[in-house]
């Protein structure tokens, strides 16, 4: 199905509107909950490889013990409790939509990819909050404390 | 033609790599995070420079029992119960490594599709393709001389 834009929506907008807004550089998408799915899918996919790049680079330090102990003492700090949670988030929200691409591109199920969405964002947001507890808790016992 | 039949293939490779993922990130997490023996990150905030994280009673007990009494529990010790273990290490490693080339391929054959999308000029594709590979190429080595001389 072809992607509805500003410069070329449905056609049934077309003959209600009468004429075809020129938008210049950038076309202005329809945010509809496929196309959030996909902005969102993207930039924490964009994020996740930033942080792939920053987590591999930081583990060369598993070669030597104190350079090893320093990193992890590090990554108890606030400030990284506070990046857990976020990166967390941001992977729990790229799987389970990855998951709802494969669904929809291996099993054929497109027609269900609303309904999919939402079901799946429940599952994502019970997942964030079961697993994120830990570093709020911590953050909560040292701030509270 | 081969470019084509490539893309198809990483196509497929994008979905399979990404449903492997989600298994391999619930152990990773699981093992890094929230086992009482192994995790090395725990469930505290520590901010005071060179103050290390209490462990709990099973990763103190793990490490003295693999290192003996008088070894001290820190982040490096607990991760190397796993990874210098005469047995599992080998497991550990093999996953470990498992797990980097997946990832390498997921996040850096995305990023090519990202940057495909934006990236009009044939000449400037052939650009971001060769740099974003190599960048994981490097990751790659680094990743596996970490993974495989730790503990050993």
């Amino acid at each position: 199905m072809a992607v509805e834009t500003a410069e070329r929506p449905a056609a049934e907008t077309i003959e209600a509107n009468g004429t075809v807004e020129d938008e210049g550089r950038f076309q202005r998408y329809r945010i509809r909950t496929g196309m959030f799915a996909w902005m969102a899918h993207r930039l924490s996919g964009v994020a996740l490889v930033v942080y792939l790049v920053v987590h591999i680079w930081g583990l060369k330090s598993l070669t030597d013990p104190e350079a090893f102990n320093a990193l992890i003492a590090k990554y108890h700090a606030p400030i990284y409790k506070v990046g857990e949670f976020l990166l967390l988030a941001a992977v729990v929200y790229h799987a389970m939509n990855g998951l709802r691409i494969v669904l929809i591109d291996f099993l054929g199920w497109s027609p269900k990819q609303k309904k999919l969405f939402w079901t799946l964002g429940a599952v994502a947001l019970v997942l964030i909050a079961v697993g994120g507890y830990p570093s709020i808790y911590a953050l909560v016992q040292y701030f509270g404390a | 033609m081969a470019r084509s039949k490539s893309n198809a293939v990483n196509w497929f490779l994008h979905r399979i790599t990404g449903t492997f993922l989600v298994f391999m990130l619930i152990t990773h997490f699981w093992v890094q995070h929230y086992d009482h023996q192994v995790a090395s990150v725990t469930m505290e905030v520590v901010a005071e420079k060179g103050e290390m994280p209490t462990y709990p009673e099973e990763a103190q007990e793990g490490v003295k029992a693999r290192f003996g009494a008088d070894a001290a529990v820190t982040p490096y010790q607990v991760v190397m119960q796993r990874l210098a273990d005469p047995v599992y290490a080998v497991l550990w490693k093999g996953f470990n490594i498992l797990f980097l080339v997946v990832a390498l391929h997921h996040g850096f054959y995305g990023l090519n599709n990202v940057l495909t999308d934006y990236i009009r000029d044939p000449m400037g594709r052939v650009v971001a393709r060769v740099l974003s590979w190599s960048v994981a190429a490097v990751l790659l080595v680094i990743g596996l001389y970490s993974v495989i001389t730790a503990g050993w």
